[in-house]
């Protein structure tokens, strides 16, 4: 099944406003998806989450530090100082749900997703990468803090 | 404990057959694997019955000698080869290590790998897991393995 059949980069869109408006109240901007290698992305906390099944993948939001910071405090309705243990779960919960939104998109195409756990990586100086012969969707978005992305690597398994 | 001999068999007999390098088991017992410097991660999520992910955090001068065996030639900085590498060996440990966790190993699937790398980095868990870290020893220096499963 063609990527572009499935719309996959519109759907990453919507799971993840929905996610961010119903859980943490923030209405997001989003900017161009950029599908395959490049954008340029700037990070201090890299939440990754792998998928397994009907698709190999992995799903990752990326967010510098201010921005993270934000997304915490309002999930947890309290101020954040520093990239912690709070800022490492939410962002690694929210990731769980954002993929959870694209396992139940998938399954409505017939693919079943399985999800493993989230991970972070929190750093000055870190990249992720790695393509593994996959397909590569990233979307920015924006908040009043700044901009975050999420990343989707994947392939078809069958 | 079942699950960490399983590991450190399946590392020492990939790195063997498959990397041609000689590990040593250094520490069984770390706690954790802490602020990583000047290291590349390979990581692989576990999903099916049991959830979980798997890391190979190997410093740059052990993961350039790992890639030189692999490749056959010299590789002297970190590039997409070497990426390519540490995230084939966590697939591969990924792989070993799910055998140990189910019956026919079939109700566990392997994520896509991923790599990071960089000065200065750490790798933290979600809560409720249960973490094993196991340190190993080569010529060129030392590296961890760390495996995260969701109780």
């Amino acid at each position: 099944m063609e990527q572009t059949e499935l719309h996959i980069d519109q759907e990453i869109i919507s799971a993840t406003k929905d996610v961010f408006s119903t859980m943490v109240m923030m209405e997001l901007e989003n900017g161009s998806p950029v599908i395959g290698k490049g954008g340029e992305i700037t990070s201090n906390i890299s939440s990754m989450l792998g998928l397994g099944g009907g698709i190999k993948g992995v799903l990752a939001i990326h967010c510098p530090a201010q921005v993270a910071k934000g997304i915490t405090g309002a999930f947890l309705g309290m101020d954040v100082e520093e990239l912690d243990d709070d800022v490492k779960d939410a962002i690694g919960e929210l990731t769980n749900m954002v993929a959870g939104n694209l396992k139940v998109f998938f399954a409505k195409t017939g693919i079943d997703i399985k999800l493993a756990i989230p991970t972070s990586v929190i750093g000055e100086s870190y990249h992720t990468s790695g393509l593994f012969g996959a397909n590569r969707v990233v979307v920015p978005f924006t908040n009043e803090n700044g901009s975050f992305w999420i990343e989707l690597k994947y392939i078809f398994t069958n | 404990m079942k699950i960490k001999k399983k590991i450190i068999d399946s590392t020492i007999e990939i790195f063997s057959t498959m990397v041609m390098m000689d590990i040593s088991v250094e520490n069984d017992e770390v706690e954790g694997s802490g602020k990583l410097q000047d290291t590349i991660t390979g990581v692989i999520g576990l999903a099916g019955i049991h959830k979980g992910v798997l890391a190979v955090h190997i410093p740059y001068p052990v993961a350039l000698a790992i890639t030189s065996n692999f490749l056959g030639m010299d590789v002297n900085e970190i590039n997409e080869d070497v990426e390519d590498a540490v995230g084939e060996l966590a697939n591969m440990l990924g792989g070993n290590i799910k055998t140990v966790l189910t019956e026919n190993g079939r109700d566990i699937d392997l994520s896509l790998p991923s790599t990071i790398s960089g000065s200065s980095y750490n790798f933290q868990p979600s809560k409720d897991v249960i973490k094993i870290v196991v340190e190993f020893g080569t010529s060129n220096g030392h590296f961890l393995v760390e495996l995260q499963l969701e109780k």
